[in-house]
Parts: structure tokens; C-alpha cells; sequence
């Protein structure tokens, strides 16, 4: 691995599939950054998010290891699937793993469950016909 | 009195347990040497961002953008210029943590 760099080949490998998995899962988009904020974290991570293709419908992990912080940023159509409290979860989940150094298992892991929790299950019943009792 | 070490002595009781060790050693630091600096929390972060699923569109940079032509309008009147119309106020949810 080049000196400098954040994670090895086979890191990045596990995160983006683990991306995958939840943008599969949800249908959802999903992305990652790992970096310093030039200033407070959560307006520098909304405007990482601002600069996404589709931010309605993303969900934005943002993880400042230098400043120990976690922001994880839902689009206005992604909230509807992926409840803050759900967030909320999964940001415990990677907060764990980064507290013991654990940047790419944090990461895998909260990604993963992110998009299990948006995950929606499918119709069984697209009838608009109602049922009567 | 102090016995005369061999050569070959030597290399036995001294040579194998240092190479013996020195196996030991490479093979219990040889995870973390292909690893890398591990991140360990407290200290200075030393790596440059990573985007994963980023942004597909490059933004132009503003300092190789061609320069406009002057603006001339009415004696008084005033041009202002900012960022505030490229700040887009959107809903968004989430959660924060800190460890």
C-alpha cells in the first residue's frame, strides 16, 4: 500500500462492496468520505452532500477521524426509508469500531445495516381494490 | 576458567535462537507492516480524503474559468456577487456521533 493512504486495495474492496450491498438492498444511493472538515462537521458534510449527483436520494457517511466524528446525512426521499433513529443505530454501531481503530470494519458494518434498515420490502398486494371484511 | 568458543559454537547457541527469533518477530509484525499505519484514535490523522461513490461530475475550478466581460450597469446601481445562490436548503435527516 502507498504511504499516506487511508485504507489498503482490499479495504476499499470490502467498503465499496459493502456500498453496493445497501445501494442494492434499499435502492438507494450511498456514499462514503473519509477526511478532515475544514470546519464544523456537520455543515462541511452538508455540503459534500450538496455536491452529490441525486442528494434527495443519497445517504452520506461522513467520518472525520482526526476530529473523532461521525455525520450521516439523509436526502429528503432516503429519510422517508431510513428513520433517524434507524440512523441513529447504525451510527453507534460504527462509533464502536472507530473507537477501537477499527475504520474499515466501522465502516463495512454501519454501511450494511444503513441499508438494511431502508431496505423495503416488496408488494405482495398491488391491488388498489380494498379488502372487505 | 571460561571455555574457548568455537566458530561453530557460536553460530549454534547464538546464531539459531537469534534467527529463531527474528522469525518470531517477522511473522507477528508481518500483518501490520503489509497493513500499514493503522489508524488509532486520538492521534493525527495522515492520509488525503477518499470519496467512495462520490460525485461523478467534476466541478469546474472557478480559477480556470475564462474571465467575463465587465459588467456596465446604471450610474448607482450595484452588482453583488456571493455564494448564497449556490447554497440549496434541503431537508435532510441523520444522525451524528463522536468517539
Amino acid at each position: 500500500m502507498p504511504a499516506g493512504d487511508a485504507f489498503t486495495p482490499d479495504q476499499l474492496y470490502d467498503i465499496e462492496r459493502a456500498v453496493r450491498y445497501a445501494e442494492d438492498t434499499s435502492g438507494l444511493h450511498f456514499s462514503v468520505y473519509v477526511g478532515g472538515a475544514d470546519s464544523e462537521t456537520r455543515p462541511f458534510a452538508l455540503e459534500l452532500f450538496n455536491e452529490l449527483d441525486d442528494p434527495d436520494s443519497t445517504v452520506l457517511v461522513y467520518v472525520d477521524p482526526a476530529g473523532r466524528r461521525l455525520e450521516i446525512v439523509t436526502g429528503s426521499l432516503a429519510k422517508r426509508q431510513l428513520t433517524d433513529t434507524a440512523a441513529g443505530l447504525a451510527a453507534l454501531t460504527m462509533q464502536t469500531s472507530f473507537a477501537t481503530g477499527d475504520l474499515t470494519g466501522g465502516l463495512v458494518t454501519g454501511v450494511q445495516q444503513l441499508g438494511t434498515h431502508a431496505h423495503q420490502p416488496p408488494l405482495l398486494h398491488a391491488s388498489d381494490e380494498q379488502h372487505k371484511l | 576458567m571460561i571455555p574457548q568458543l568455537s566458530g561453530h559454537s557460536l553460530l549454534v547457541f547464538v546464531g539459531i535462537p537469534l534467527l529463531v527469533v527474528a522469525v518470531l518477530a517477522l511473522l507477528v509484525f508481518a500483518s501490520s507492516i503489509a497493513d500499514g499505519p493503522r489508524y488509532r484514535p486520538g492521534l493525527s490523522w495522515w492520509a488525503p480524503p477518499v470519496w467512495i461513490n462520490g460525485p461523478t461530475a467534476t466541478k469546474p475550478d472557478p480559477a480556470n474559468l475564462p474571465e467575463l466581460p465587465e459588467l456596465t450597469g446604471a450610474p448607482g446601481a450595484t452588482v453583488t456577487t456571493g455564494t448564497a445562490a449556490t447554497g440549496v436548503a434541503r431537508t435532510t435527516g441523520g444522525a451524528s456521533a463522536s468517539w
